[in-house]
């Protein structure tokens, strides 16, 4: 069913982790809410390409370390990550992966749905976010996430069929 | 997440997590630290010799005052010995260095280079300067992470330095901007009032410098005023800062068994 495999090992954790690491890039203050959201798109890319390589449970301790490392409240992201990760595999099956537009509407859909609940979050426990500012991510996300798209590819290689 | 939000019963994981994280922060700043020395290391010569000079003449003049504290300190202790007083103990302090700020848009926390190794625990007090910086939110035994007093989910009281009424100055999330809470219409206030630490609560030291008012504001049919204040410490500049080892603050006479008071959480909602 998947005609593309791993490069090597351990290629879904660096991936993983270079998006950690852009995640935590200091920036200019006045940036910061301009900042994609790379792990979920890291997330949506192995889910879209990879469904059988990809685990909840990696989504939901990779969103375990970035609310360590955010002093978000613990979960708050690892679910998030799940609902990414889940909601990606579910639609995968009803899309044409490779299509732009359904990855487009895929990333819509999904990151929408993750930062309403980061969102609703954040306002039960006492500090919602002011303004529509909260919202920019999803712009960048999807203006950049072509050319992330196409960096993640160097992760895994497609199959040849046999001759 | 309940749990998180409830209590401090998930503390450990969450220590476990980032000390996890802890080598792929310090990766990522490693670049602009780099950069950083490499920068400091070529500055030119006259300014070092300049600043190097300022600062022995500053070293002259604070040895003379140490000199006049020191004179203070004795005859104070002498008092207290016959008031039959404990005697004051000094606040210990320490400096620690900015490693990296939150990633968070929506949070304002720093995290320094000193853990509970160096003795640093939660709910402890940081300046920056004279001014006061923020509180210790959590740690791990190599750092810890600082609330600033901008962070929306903090509050300090404060006291009018020239009026001497108290308000609560609440952080914005913005920077260096915060928010002085129940104001009532009566009370007299003016831009340009500089608010300091009131010490109640007895976790911040008082006295210290907070904020000074920018803009008062008042909507006819609100039951408080609105004022910004800008904090005194900068908090976009600051790269050390001073964590201190609370003493014993009040003026009040402590007996040896009440001595070991806990500081309640104020500050913290």
């Amino acid at each position: 069913m998947e005609n593309v495999f791993l490069r090597f090992t351990g290629a879904i954790i660096l991936s993983l982790i270079i998006a950690f690491a852009l995640s935590i890039l200091p920036m200019r203050e006045s940036w910061l809410l301009w900042r994609p959201e790379w792990i979920a798109l890291t997330l949506i890319h192995w889910a879209l390409y990879l469904p059988k390589k990809s685990s909840l449970v990696l989504a939901w301790f990779v969103g375990l370390l970035v609310d360590a490392i955010h002093g978000s409240i613990l979960g708050q992201h690892a679910f998030g990550y799940i609902i990414v990760m889940l909601m990606t595999l579910r639609i995968r099956s009803r899309i044409l992966v490779d299509s732009f537009f359904h990855q487009l509407f895929v990333l819509f859909v999904v990151l929408g749905t993750y930062l309403l609940i980061n969102l609703w979050i954040l306002g039960v426990t006492g500090n919602s976010p002011a303004g529509w500012g909260y919202w920019l991510t999803v712009a960048t996300s999807i203006i950049i996430w072509p050319i992330y798209n196409y960096f993640l590819k160097f992760f895994h290689a497609k199959k040849k069929p046999f001759q | 997440m309940v749990l998180d939000y409830r209590g401090s019963r998930v503390l450990p994981l969450r220590t476990a997590l980032k000390v996890m994280v802890y080598p792929l922060e310090y990766m990522v700043d490693l670049p602009y630290r780099i950069t950083n020395s490499t920068k400091e290391f070529f500055t030119e010569h006259q300014r070092l010799s300049s600043d190097n000079r300022e600062l022995r003449t500053l070293v002259g003049v604070y040895a003379a005052r140490d000199q006049k504290y020191h004179s203070i300190a004795r005859e104070n202790e002498r008092l207290r010995l016959q008031l039959s007083a404990t005697p004051a103990v000094r606040e210990k302090f320490t400096l620690a260095e900015i490693l990296f700020v939150s990633a968070n848009p929506f949070s304002r926390t720093v995290v320094i280079n000193k853990g509970t190794n160096e003795g640093i625990f939660v709910g402890q007090v940081a300046l920056a300067g004279n001014n006061i910086y923020g509180q210790v939110e959590s740690v791990t035994p190599d750092s810890a992470m600082i609330i600033q007093l901008t962070d929306v989910r903090h509050d300090i009281h404060v006291r009018n330095t020239r009026t001497g009424l108290g308000a609560l100055a609440s952080g914005t999330g913005k920077f260096n901007l915060l928010e002085l809470k129940h104001v009532e219409t009566s009370m007299d206030i003016q831009t340009g009032d500089v608010f300091v630490s009131s010490g109640l609560g007895q976790l911040f030291p008082p006295d210290f410098p907070v904020a000074v008012v920018t803009n008062v504001t008042y909507n006819p049919g609100d039951s408080f005023m609105r004022v910004k204040a800008k904090s005194l410490a900068d908090f976009t500049k600051t790269r050390e800062i001073l964590m201190i080892w609370r003493a014993d603050y009040s003026s009040k006479q402590v007996m040896p068994e009440d001595d070991d008071e806990v500081a309640s959480p104020e500050g913290k909602q």
